[in-house]
């Protein structure tokens, strides 16, 4: 196990290079760069961008130089003194701007999976043990409903009614005493009592897959003979369900770990631009329409790294809850 | 906040004179010698934190004249940004103080930090008296030795600015300021400059007053010799980079990124915009220089919470739930107003109306010096730009796009404006397809088998129109409609909409056939004569390699034809005028000109945008020009807002 385990680290290192390259190339394959956007941002407003101007901002920034010594000397910049470059619209270290983010981004994460899960599981085992009853056709119905609507619109409906009918703040995901204020208990309570919203608007989009994943897999292990069996030594429901049929279930639960992350920043840009929060996505896409590549580059490798540590949980996980998995 | 229900309370009192408000300010348990100041500063000075109100204003301090009535202070005021690149919010809002300022209705400069001044008869020399005694917001003098450092230390440091902002240069040579006193500078140039002092009322004339030398001074090498140790420090690669991350410059984000930075504005940064702030809070500055006809120091209002919408939706919710006071910006486009109006009882607010200083709508700007010949041919055919443009229904576009809330207009001065040129507004607006058709004949288009028209090299006429939808959504519906029209004519075009980086590197590229954007010049047609002639190497879109060779003074580009060349030399002239009569003069010449060349077409005048107001926020004047050169609402003098209770 722990050989595994270091194997799939050696393997991160080629991995992350070859994505961090794609996206640098990804990012500078738009016509122009961030000087193009910063002149049109001031031609905008009437100024005249001078062509020297425009030269020296490219040289400042490094611009002039061909993509592949300005990766390199990105990347050595990240590995030699773990320093990012700069944002160009910010002018600020990159590195001031994306941990903060990336940190509520997690939790913003973690507490969508924990709700999706809390919501998926027992109503997939639900359908599938009381198989076309009144409860299972309920649940599908609105599942399939929560999956067909979509997330901004449901976030623009909540935030309308909370605002207009009740008076209330939305959007972000803290209170305006605690949203500059160095971190705390009482920051973390009111973090929590605003993340309820975003989490349960990303949560209905994807509880109706699982749901279905999960009523499937149950359906496929609930006539196998091992159950059979085990109710006839007289275990409880309860238990038979838990204890083999559930774990294998889980399977597809366990192995999407890896995409949650970026599934979440991908599919929660437009939710997170409603809502206002604090997160990477909308911070990374005026990265990229502003062409502040370093930024976005920074944030396309961090999700990257995030990514692969995640596959590599879940093949750990995978292979102590089911025992149809061998690492060797 | 006890002090503040006091102060709230005196409203009606203080509108009867200004030493009742005093009186009752004092209520608060104050002496003061002058006038009033913010309940929370009078506390400071009581706790010894702060010098007395008399040491921190000037001698003499500049009277604001409060546009309802003199106020009472106290108050947030609510404000939305967008998420990215929104630093000119703040900028409009708060950082206004330049040395002059424009008066409410866009037509005169007014004195500013610098109260009066005295300019030579052939506009090169510009002397500036300052008002004597203005502090910085950390307290230290503001004194000629700033506005000296400011441009001949900061401005003209090539390393910083490689070339020197447009404003401060004529002739190609850069301005000299020098010290004649401690609160007089005279400013040289090297050529007349005769619309200095409108140019330095809008945004991009602050350099002056923008770079305190007690704080900016430790960023410049000259004064600071460990400065490449600081910068390394700091984590930057580069001094100026340090230097621009520290005093920012008029239009870039960090300018309002430090709190440290000593200001000359009514509010200073408290919570800063940096990457990824979700809000800007601004709040007073104690040492502000002007004061209300009652002798209290302005600004009236506490502080200004600048919330970051990273949506442009979940900002119009904010304003029809009343959590804004007041907005113009970002959701003054037409399509949002039904809405805001069904709300305005819910959201306790009132419209405010802005006066476009823009003078057209969507200027259609055909590339005549295109890059393939025949295109290039077709497009400088002005029979074939006048065919076109009688064959556009207007009224219907007018109606649809804008709810009947334009007129049909081709470009040059509003109808409001003195300079105002009939034909060059009005030629060819007329609906006329019949015509249009017979035009297209004549010229040599005819119409091929699929009703479509052939150039005379058997091609069809087919070309595509540049928009950018995500700044300029209606042009794209007004195109759209406009396709149509054309394609009654037998003329075939494609709505091109692309990313703004595109737009302007297609145009870079001298790459594009057509492109529109909203004309300017409408109120400051000295200001932005990009539709005139070929002035502007990124907005005069029919002809950008012309614009270069103006530019850079016959270097780049392409020679243009006499016509333009004519025009050039006439602007050029007018620059240079002090005289007001005599520059409309010229000015109206370059009207005739573009008249007679009709180079570009528009379909209507430039639809005035509109924002809110809360109705328990006063003094702010219900109808505001809408322009770049005039930062609305700076110009309306925020600091005198205040709020009713």
């Amino acid at each position: 196990m722990l050989v595994f385990i270091a194997k799939r680290f050696l393997w991160m290192i080629p991995s992350l290079f070859a994505v961090s390259f794609l996206a640098f190339v990804l990012i500078q394959l738009p016509p122009g760069d961030y000087v193009t956007t910063y002149i049109a941002t001031l031609a905008a407003s009437n100024e005249i961008v001078d062509q020297n101007t425009a030269a020296q901002l490219r040289e400042r920034f490094g611009l002039g130089d061909p993509m592949l010594v300005q990766y390199f000397k990105w990347m050595w910049g990240i590995l030699s003194r773990g320093d990012f470059g700069i944002s160009f619209e910010w002018q600020q270290p990159v590195s001031d701007l994306i941990w903060e983010r990336m940190a509520l981004t997690l939790v913003l994460a973690l507490s969508t999976l924990i709700a999706t899960w809390a919501i998926a599981l027992p109503i997939g085992v639900y359908s599938a043990v009381r198989k076309y009853s009144i409860g299972d056709y309920f649940f599908t119905a609105f599942t399939f409903f929560g999956l067909a609507v979509p997330s901004f619109l449901l976030a623009l409906v909540l935030m309308y009614i909370a605002a207009v009918e009740f008076g209330q703040d939305v959007g972000g995901l803290f209170s305006a005493q605690y949203e500059n204020a160095p971190w705390s208990f009482a920051k973390m309570g009111d973090l929590f009592s605003h993340l309820w919203l975003p989490v349960i608007i990303l949560a209905v989009s994807s509880t109706a897959s699982l749901i279905r994943v999960m009523r499937a897999n149950m359906l496929d292990e609930l006539p196998k003979p091992y159950v059979t069996t085990a109710r006839a030594k007289g275990l409880s429901e309860f238990r038979l369900l838990m204890k083999y049929p559930m774990m294998i279930a889980l399977n597809p639960f366990i192995s999407t770990i890896a995409w949650l992350l970026p599934n979440l920043i991908s599919g929660s840009v437009v939710v997170a631009i409603v809502l206002n929060l604090p997160t990477a996505a909308p911070l990374l896409l005026q990265a990229l329409m502003a062409q502040d590549m370093y930024l976005a580059g920074a944030f396309v490798l961090l999700i990257c790294a995030l990514t692969l540590i995640g596959s590599l949980i879940s093949d750990i996980l995978l292979a102590l809850v089911d025992p149809r998995i061998r690492l060797e | 906040m006890p002090n503040e229900i006091l102060s709230r309370g005196i409203t009606r009192r203080a509108v009867l004179g200004g030493m009742a408000g005093a009186a009752a300010l004092s209520i608060a348990g104050r002496a003061f010698a002058a006038g009033g100041e913010a309940p929370a500063l009078a506390q400071l000075v009581k706790d010894g934190k702060l010098p007395p109100l008399a040491e921190r204003l000037p001698k003499k301090p500049m009277v604001v004249t409060p546009y309802e009535k003199v106020g009472t202070y106290g108050g947030s005021l609510r404000r939305g940004l967008r998420g990215s690149s929104d630093h000119n919010g703040i900028l409009r809002m708060v950082g206004n103080q330049s040395l002059v300022r424009w008066n409410l209705d866009f037509t005169a400069v007014q004195p500013n930090l610098a109260e009066r001044w005295e300019v030579s008869g052939d506009a090169t020399q510009f002397t500036f008296h300052l008002i004597e005694g203005v502090r910085w917001s950390d307290g230290h003098p503001f004194t000629a030795d700033d506005v000296v450092f400011a441009i001949e230390d900061c401005v003209k440091n090539t390393e910083l600015y490689s070339s020197t902002p447009a404003q401060l240069a004529v002739a190609g040579k850069p301005v000299t300021v020098e010290k004649i006193d401690d609160y007089t500078v005279k400013f040289t140039f090297a050529a007349a400059n005769a619309l200095y002092l409108e140019n330095l009322a809008t945004p991009l004339g602050q350099h002056p007053t923008l770079f305190p030398k007690h704080y900016c001074s430790q960023f410049l090498p000259k004064y600071n010799p460990n400065l490449e140790a600081d910068a390394k420090k700091a984590g930057v690669t580069s001094w100026t980079e340090l230097f621009r991350s520290r005093c920012g410059d008029i239009e870039i984000p960090s300018r309002w990124g430090n709190v440290d930075k000593p200001t000359l504005d009514p509010w200073v940064v408290k919570e800063p915009y940096a990457g990824g702030a979700t809000r800007v809070v601004m709040t007073r500055n104690p040492y502000f220089w002007q004061v209300d006809t009652a002798g209290n120091q302005l600004p009236y209002i506490d502080e200004i919470n600048f919330g970051i919408s990273q949506d442009v939706e979940s900002l119009m919710l904010n304003v029809i739930s009343g959590k804004i006071d007041i907005q113009e910006r970002h959701i003054s486009v037409l399509a949002n107003k039904p809405t805001l109006s069904q709300n305005m009882q819910k959201g306790d607010y009132r419209l405010l109306t802005l006066v476009p200083s823009a003078s057209q709508q969507c200027q259609i700007y055909f590339n005549i010096t295109h890059k393939d010949p025949a295109m290039r041919k077709m497009f400088a055919d002005k029979s074939f730009r006048q065919a076109l443009s009688m064959g556009i229904n207007r009224p219907e576009l007018i109606d649809i796009v804008y709810f009947g809330q334009s007129e049909p207009y081709q470009a040059g001065p509003r109808p409001t404006h003195p300079w105002y040129n009939e034909k060059y507004a009005r030629q060819f607006t007329e609906y006329d397809a019949d015509k249009a058709g017979a035009m297209l004949d004549e010229a040599g288009y005819k119409k091929g088998g699929d009703g479509f028209r052939l150039r005379p090299d058997g091609q069809k006429v087919f070309f595509s129109i540049d928009v950018i939808p995500t700044l300029y959504p209606d042009l794209v519906d007004a195109l759209e409609l406009v396709k149509t029209h054309w394609a009654q004519i037998g003329i075939d075009m494609k709505v091109n909409t692309i990313e703004r980086a595109l737009y302007y590197t297609r145009g870079d590229d001298n790459a594009h056939d057509a492109a529109v954007w909203p004309g300017p010049g409408g109120l400051d047609p000295m200001l932005d004569p990009r539709d005139f002639f070929a002035f502007h190497p990124q907005g005069s879109r029919y002809a950008i390699p012309w614009t270069l060779w103006y530019t850079s003074n016959g270097a780049r580009g392409e020679e243009p034809p006499e016509s333009q060349k004519k025009r050039m030399k006439l602007f050029d002239e007018a620059r240079s005028t002090a005289d007001l009569d005599k520059r409309g003069a010229i000015m109206k010449q370059i009207f005739d000109i573009a008249a007679e060349e009709f180079e570009t077409v528009g379909l209507c005048l430039a639809v005035g945008g509109f924002g809110i107001i809360r109705n328990n926020l006063r003094n702010v004047p219900e109808k505001e020009p809408d322009s770049w050169s005039w930062p609305n609402p700076g110009p309306a003098l925020p600091q005198q807002f205040t709020f009713t209770s």
